[in-house]
Order: C-alpha cells, then structure tokens, then sequence
C-alpha cells in the first residue's frame, strides 16, 4: 500500500481523496497554487506545496511542478481526481518515468479513451451501438458537409479532444453548418489545443445515463450500476441519480455485462464510466467513456455503499477487488445537486467571500464541500460550491430530503444555484421521472 | 559584557531598520540577535516578473516574483524543487552573504526532475540573507535570498 499520495486537484474533490488517505492511514501532500493557501484540504494535508499562481496552466495543469512536488516529499503515488490532469496521458507517463503511481488507468488506455472517435470504434468493435457518425473527423469544412448529409439532420458536431460541453454545436439545418463548424473548431483549439471536431447524429432529449466500473489489476472488472444525469443545463450537469428510473433489472444486467467486458478489451484498470444516450425507443447509444473519477460519484456509493476512491487507492496499489459482482447490491435511492457560485436567474459566477455557510445534515443527507463561512470562492477555477446527495428508501424519499435539506439551506455572500435546484425538484415532471437533456430548456430564461 | 539596556537598544535598532539578524563582537564577546523569520514575507510592494511556467530545460531562470521590502530585494523560487547552494556537491557555493552579485547572475540551483535549473540574479547587488538550507525542498514562491541592490 502506498505510503503518501500526493492530490493533484483542489476544491471539494481534494477534500474527498485526503478523506480517503486519512481512513487508510496514508500520508497526504496537498499541492496548490497561491490562491488556494488557506483551502480546507491544504489546512488538513500532512504536507503542503505551494505549486505556482493563481492560473490554472501553471498550477494545477503544471505537470512539471506536480512530478517536481512529488518527488520533493517522496509521494509514491498521485490522485488526479477529476478534470485538470485527471485524463492527461502526459501526467500519467510522466508520473511512472519517475516511479510514482498514477491512480487512474494506464496512460495509453487515457489516450485511447480520451480521443472521442478512436474511444468510438473501439466501444463499437467491443459490442456497444455506437451513434451513427463520422469514423474520422472531417479535416475540411467540404469533407463535413458532404458526411453531414450522410448523416443527416439533426447532428451534433463535437471536439475530439473535448468534454464538459465544450467545442459542441447542434446542427439542426444544412444552412448552419459551415457558422458552427467553423465557431466549433476555435472553440475546441482554444479550449482543448486540438480545433478537430466529428460530427455524430443528434438525439433530441434523450436521457443521460451513465455506468460505473471498477477494474483491478489482476483481470476483475465489476460495474456498479448507473446514474441517470439528463439535467443539464449547455452540457453541464444539475442533478443526478442513482438508480435510473426508467432502466429494468434485466437492461441493467444486459448493459453492465456490455460495459465491463468493454473495458476489458480495452484493457482497461481503475475507475471509469460509460456514457450513454438513451432515446424515446429505449435504445441506448454510447457516448463517450470517462477514464477518471466522476464528480457525481457519491449518489453511486449512497446506494451501493462501495468507497469509489478507496477501491481506486486499492487497485493502483495492485489489491485485488475485494468484492464480485453478485456482491453489489443497490439499495434505495440517491440525488445530488450541484450547488454552484452562480447567479439562479443568469446563471453568471459569482465568486466572492462566503459569509454564512449552513447546509443542514440529518437523515440520509451527505455534504461534499470545501467550502465554510468566511472562506473565499476564488474566480480562477469552477464554480461548485458543494455537492448536497440526499438518499432515501425510494426516489420520493430522496426527494422530499433534498427538498427540505436545500429549503434549510442558508448560504450569505454569494449567490448560488440553490433555488434553481428546488425549482427543479418541486416540478411535476421532475417528480415523475420524466427527464431528458431537454427538461433545463423550461428553466432556462437567458 | 552586554547589559540589558544595551540589549534592548539592539533589539529596538533591528526593529527600526527591519533587520532579522544583529550581531555584536568587541572585547572577547559577542551577541548575535536573530528574529524568527516567518514564513509569509511581508512586502509593502512588490514587483511581479511574469515568467513562463519552468521549462526544466537547464536553462536559468528568473526568479518568479521579486518583492521589495525596507530596501531590501527579496529573492522567490519560481518552480518547485531542491534547492542546491552550489553547482555540484564538493564545489564552493555560488555565493555567501556578504557576496556582491552582477544581474544574470547565478545565484543557486533548484533541481527538479533530474534537471538543474540555474536561478539568477535579476539585479545587482549584495546578498544579506540566505533564506533556505542546502538540500532543502522549496515551493514556488518560497522566499530564498534578500538582496540589497547596488
């Protein structure tokens, strides 16, 4: 087992991984840029480095720093957590040329699943229906009209290289291709360094369900079920939740049988999830693979009470799983909201000085924050305030708690999303499970 | 022998001129008054020098910010690294305090990831103070050296 694991992220998701050192008994070293000198998880961290300012590309996406911190204070091991490197196939090489462990796949599975059309034919050849779009991504703007009309209309043009909503532009006319290929392409080569973007057929309001696996070491690969995120506001998640409403017993079984042997194929070690979309058919399409942990990861470990970032510890330590898949069990149901620094009507950020941080606990309610009165919300990094999970005996349950936990939720000297969470959570098609990617569009007033 | 009186005049001069260490040597005795040195510098202003983010090519590099502080310049670590006072172990270190340096040049090594970064100077001047111990690990920003300019 590890000794001392070095956490290469910040915010609520650093909390987590030091959470999880401190229950195995490992040491913590919490890297952050200047910005970051009183977070919470730098206060509680058994060694602290400062690794460069305030911006992200010299701080948390500074691999050079990061390998020179673990190397400084002897880590012999790196948890990426989610987003910045967490997927960057030059963290995980650099990351074993020096001997550290990278608690993630193995940096060439991160390139395979990281570039969307290779992750594409791969998850096709291994069985999964795949959305019917383009094998390469068109390099003119003439190649991609001439597979749009292949297509066919509506179609999504998305970054190969991308996520988060990012270099993504639904066409819904031949007309508008040529305007969003070319804004698609910037956007993607500013965001990602990488403007190439494939088309793929466009689902309208499909439902967003996603698998999570677990793969050790020695062969075993087990999934955990899946969460249902079809609310979503421009590609970025609101809620989700575990289970789905709408997936049977025998489509789960059948999917999560598709998805682990998947993984396996591709040889595939540590956490993950499996994107789906589904359509009005109740036919599933993949998506794209996350090869990291997942922010909504917890309404998963509410109803299987499996430790994701312990078992990710474990396995990159070379543990077998401890556990088989006629062990996981799901019990009940979990919600999450992200609760974010942005204004509820416009949705802008709102970074500032908290003043008054009370988010109430009581039955079946779980906190995921790294925020706390008189801390202050930095403008260089993204806007989650806290994830609030509620579980409970069934959906209802889970939504009446989340319900009363958020109506009791006092938060002074920021705005936040909070009231656009018990918006969601009072409507009627929300509440009968009726959801899609398109049920934010009602929400939305900008 | 040093009374209290005179002790104290030493102490209020250190606080009046900003110094951390205050030595005294006349007739075969010596007081040396040091002030805990805090980990946080405090600068009244500062001047940021933007550098790129360290390309660990061997090359020099600037110091990543330099803040100045009752005259005096203070000297920051721009990458994370172990910090080494001379080009290799059984050669004399780059300088001393007391050591008048020319701008460019080197003043220490940090080595980080096999790679010896050359840091220098960014002014002229001498070399009151020498913040960090050989083979210590430093952080970006970590104070190292102060420097009184020419």
């Amino acid at each position: 087992m590890f000794k001392k694991i070095l956490i290469a992220n910040r915010g609520e998701i650093a909390l987590r991984v030091l959470y999880a050192c401190r229950e195995l008994g490992i040491s913590s070293v919490a890297v952050h840029s200047e910005a970051d000198e009183n977070a919470l998880h730098v206060r509680f961290a058994d060694e602290t480095i400062c690794i460069g300012p305030a911006r992200p590309l010299e701080s948390y996406l500074n691999v050079p720093a990061i390998i020179a911190a673990a190397e400084v204070t002897g880590a012999d091991a790196i948890h990426p957590g989610y987003g910045f490197l967490s997927e960057s196939g030059y963290l995980g090489e650099a990351a074993e040329a020096c001997g550290i462990t990278f608690i993630g796949p193995p940096s060439s599975v991160l390139r395979l699943i990281g570039n969307k059309t290779e992750a594409r034919r791969v998850m096709k050849q291994a069985g999964l229906a795949v959305l019917p779009g383009t094998a390469e991504p068109p390099e003119t703007l003439a190649l991609a009209l001439k597979a749009a009309r292949k297509l066919g209309y509506p179609l999504i043009l998305k970054a190969t290289a991308g996520g988060g909503g990012r270099g993504m532009r639904i066409v819904r006319q031949p007309e508008e291709l040529e305007n969003c290929w070319k804004t698609a392409k910037q956007e993607a080569a500013v965001a990602f360094g990488d403007g190439s973007i494939y088309l793929e057929k466009y689902i309208e309001a499909p439902r967003h369900i996603e698998f999570q696996i677990l793969a050790d070491h020695h062969g075993h690969v087990v999934h955990l079920g899946e969460r249902e995120c079809s609310i979503q506001r421009r590609h970025q998640k609101l809620v989700e939740e575990c289970p789905s409403t709408v997936l049977t017993e025998r489509q789960r079984r059948k999917l999560g049988r598709l998805v682990t042997s998947a993984a396996a194929s591709v040889g595939y070690r540590n956490a993950g999830t499996f994107e789906f979309l589904m359509d009005d058919q109740g036919q599933f399409f993949f998506l794209e693979a996350n090869a990291r942990l997942q922010v909504e990861h917890p309404v998963t470990e509410m109803v299987t009470g499996v430790d994701i970032v312990k078992e990710q510890i474990c396995i990159a330590a070379g543990q077998r799983l401890s556990f088989q898949q006629k062990d996981v069990n799901w019990r009940g149901h979990a919600l999450e909201c992200r609760i974010n620094a942005e204004c509820p009507e416009t949705f802008r950020p709102n970074p500032g000085v908290v003043r008054v941080f009370n988010i109430p606990g009581g039955p079946g309610i779980r906190l995921d924050t790294a925020v706390h009165a008189d801390c202050t919300i930095p403008p260089y990094y993204d806007s989650l305030v806290a994830k609030v999970i509620a579980h409970g005996i069934d959906r209802a349950e889970a939504v009446s708690r989340m319900q009363r936990t958020l109506g009791m939720t006092v938060i002074e000297g920021i705005k936040t999303t909070v009231p656009v969470h018990l918006k969601i959570l009072a409507d009627p098609e929300f509440q009968n499970g009726e959801l899609s990617t398109a049920f934010m569009d009602r929400f939305t007033v900008v | 022998m040093a009374n209290f009186d005179e002790i104290k005049e030493m102490l209020d001069l250190m606080d009046e001129r900003g110094l951390e260490e205050f030595e005294l040597e006349r007739e075969g005795f010596r007081v040396k008054l040091r002030k805990r040195s805090h980990a946080m510098p405090s600068s009244k202003s500062e001047v940021v020098v933007e550098k790129s983010v360290a390309d660990g090519s061997g090359e020099a590099l600037a110091p990543s910010e330099v803040s100045v502080d009752d005259g005096l310049v203070k000297v920051k670590s721009p990458i994370v690294g172990t910090f080494y006072r001379s080009p290799e172990p059984e050669s004399d270190p780059f300088i001393e305090v007391g050591s008048r340096v020319k701008k460019g040049e080197v003043l220490c090594i940090i080595e980080a990831m096999k790679l010896m970064n050359e840091i220098d100077a960014d002014l002229a001047g001498e070399i009151v103070k020498i913040f960090v111990e050989n083979g210590q690990a430093v952080e970006y920003g970590e104070v190292l050296f102060a420097i009184k300019p020419a």
